[in-house]
């Protein structure tokens, strides 16, 4: 039972000044094993925020980050899955789903984790599942105005992940689930 | 192993009672314990010239026939007509298990065993001079004391039945993470999610959460937050399990028993934990457990050895329930707590060494609790070396009312013992004998209990 957080694109303090309170409540220190952000921090004081839940933080480069030093792309296994972690910014056109397939065969990963487009979006192809859990603080996109607040917390159990889906909508916090399972390989391709 | 003569008290009046229901062993007894040698009296030193199989051939416990041993025997013994307990001979039915290294003193403690209703007075006043420590027979006895194994051996078999099964039931309920909870619950509503196991392609189905059942939630009633909640303790104990005993090898170490003993040892107390919620847990709890919980482990019985961890639980909420207050941070100034014992056992002090207690108490001002604290809530298991607390656990569960009278006994005897060197010193010299003590003879030890008991009337 390994919790994972998702979460990105807070664009913190350009676009928005902090995570919503509501959100804050619920993320405290000792209940997630790993956190996978998508980038656009964007500075250090929310990167240490973000450590100071997990100390198992892994960064993707998003185009208006501080900190040059994050990579582009990030691939980590957790459990039984590979996941894959990617701003989001380099894959043209934008948030289009057969362009991050493609940026998932090349990372040879089950579950890639992106942002950029400030949506929440869960789509599974036949090269595994690609989640984007949106933007935290509900700034902004290139795209459009219209942004809620959301994030991702996987719940990686086997060959089991349950995703939750925490959105604030009209200043109340819904969370939805998705259920998937990995069909198990019989040739492990590390 | 051929033993010496047969020891003095063992001729003593203790055995001649004229009575012998006890005695009246049936042939049908339960074949728990190991069965005696084919000696016709207490007299004759021969014993058993076969080494006791580890493995006795015990029958199925779910069968409630007692069939022979299946195993080849050895030569069938006739059953011998009880006789007066003096000569605590033994017949050997034929379906009891086969024969352990068994000595004179073993066999005289034995015949109580075959009868079909233990006599538990008996018992009590054998086990209360110390359980022979090759026998095997320590597990049955102290279950039997701690009222786990009910007198008439006919329930032996459903009782157990009835409790292991209902620890199974426990560890269900108390030892599955959220994950699985809502798994197990998500299937008992019957959803299926088939269409993420194919490999359809498109946007996944959100599905609503019943309760505020997320893994962040901050509900009272959520199972996650109080998953959460509880990490803290589960910590407390994981830490506490490691530390339990580090010299020995059962329970310290990488090898795979010592982790499966570990670990039997954390469900336990995290189940009692939760289902205490008003003591949860404390440490030193783990220290009351490991000497129940290696005993019945080391049940020569293998089907008790397996199931050690479920009468180790219930023997230990029983062992427990005596003691509970001595947890209790809350009673500790109360008539029940740990402060009232240690000045029990300070006037028991006083009461028969009434020099000895002026000089600790008063010149050197040596305060009970500095050691007594640990000798009392521990129950003696960290002063002796594993071994001898085994023995010393012998007596004070043999206390009909309950270990903590015996347990101020000895602790009084302990320090009657050393008086000597308590006398001669002073405040420092003093507390570091006490909080170090050294290694005695038990069963003198026991003895000088003993007689403190028996002096002290009313």
């Amino acid at each position: 039972m390994v919790l994972v957080l998702a979460i990105g694109d807070l664009h913190i303090p350009h676009r928005a000044p902090d995570l919503p309170a509501k959100f804050k409540s619920m993320l405290v220190p000792g209940k997630i094993q790993h956190i996978l952000c998508t980038g656009n921090l964007c500075i250090k004081e929310v990167h240490d925020y973000l450590k100071s839940l997990c100390p198992d933080l892994h960064i993707a480069r998003g185009e208006y980050d501080e900190d040059a030093r994050y990579p582009e792309n990030k691939t980590l296994t957790i459990g039984q899955f590979k996941l894959g972690l990617c701003h989001g910014h380099q894959i043209i056109p934008w948030g289009d789903l057969d362009s991050l397939a493609m940026l998932q065969r090349q990372l040879d990963v089950d579950i890639l984790v992106t942002g950029h487009t400030h949506q929440f979006k869960a789509y599974k192809h036949e090269a595994g599942v690609v989640i984007n859990p949106g933007s935290a603080t509900g700034a902004y996109s290139s795209i459009t105005y219209d942004v809620n607040p959301s994030f991702v917390l996987m719940d990686i159990d086997g060959l089991r992940v349950v995703v939750y889906v925490y959105e604030l909508i009209d200043g109340e916090v819904k969370v939805d689930k998705i259920d998937f399972k990995k069909t198990a390989n019989t040739q492990s391709a590390h | 192993m051929a033993k010496k003569g047969v020891p003095e008290w063992l001729n003593s009046s203790l055995w001649a009672s004229s009575s012998s229901p006890p005695a009246s062993a049936s042939t049908t007894a339960a074949a728990r314990l190991p069965r005696s040698p084919p000696s016709p009296n207490p007299q004759a030193p021969a014993l058993s010239p076969i080494p006791e199989p580890r493995s006795p051939p015990c029958p199925n416990p779910q069968a409630p026939t007692r069939s022979p041993i299946p195993e080849p025997p050895p030569p069938p013994r006739p059953p011998q007509p009880p006789t007066e307990a003096p000569r605590p001979s033994v017949e050997a039915p034929p379906d009891d298990r086969s024969p352990s290294r068994l000595s004179q003193e073993e066999v005289s403690r034995q015949f109580q065993f075959l009868a079909e209703v233990v006599n538990i007075g008996e018992l009590r006043k054998l086990a209360s001079q110390g359980i022979p420590d090759g026998t095997g027979i320590r597990s049955i006895v102290w279950k039997l004391l701690l009222g786990y194994l009910p007198y008439d051996r006919e329930f032996w078999m459903q009782e157990l039945a009835k409790k292991r099964s209902q620890y199974k039931a426990f560890k269900e309920e108390f030892l599955m993470n959220p994950s699985e909870m809502a798994r197990r619950m998500e299937e008992s509503a019957g959803h299926k999610n088939e269409a993420l196991e194919t490999g359809g392609c498109g946007f996944l189905m959100r599905s609503e959460i019943t309760h505020d059942e997320h893994p962040l939630s901050l509900g009272k009633t959520s199972v996650w937050n109080q998953f959460f909640q509880e990490t803290e303790i589960i910590e407390q104990i994981e830490r506490d399990v490691k530390r339990t005993h580090p010299d020995m090898q059962f329970f310290c170490g990488d090898s795979s028993l010592a982790k499966s003993n570990q670990e039997a040892l954390r469900h336990i107390l995290i189940i009692f934990a939760k289902l205490n919620p008003g003591i949860r847990y404390v440490q030193g709890m783990n220290e009351i457990l490991a000497p129940l919980f290696y005993v019945f482990r080391n049940d020569p019985d293998q089907d008790n050895a397996a199931y050690a961890e479920a009468d180790a639980f219930f023997c230990f909420v029983e062992l427990l329930s005596g003691f509970r207050d001595n947890f209790c941070q809350k009673l500790d100034n109360s008539v029940v707590g740990i402060r009232s014992t240690i000045s029990k056992l300070s006037e028991l002090l006083k009461k028969h060494d009434g020099e000895l207690w002026r000089h600790l108490e008063i010149t050197t001002k040596v305060n009970p609790q500095f050691y007594a604290f640990r000798w009392i809530t521990l129950l003696l298991t960290q002063e002796f070396n594993f071994v001898d607390s085994l023995h010393i656990w012998d007596a004070l569960l043999s206390d009909p009312d309950g270990p903590q009278e015996t347990l101020l006994r000895v602790c009084c005897a302990m320090l009657i013992l050393v008086r000597k060197r308590l006398l001669a010193g002073d405040f420092t010299s003093n507390l570091k004998l006490l909080q170090n003590y050294p290694q005695t003879n038990i069963n003198h030890l026991l003895y000088v209990a003993n007689k403190l008991g028996g002096s002290s009337a009313g």
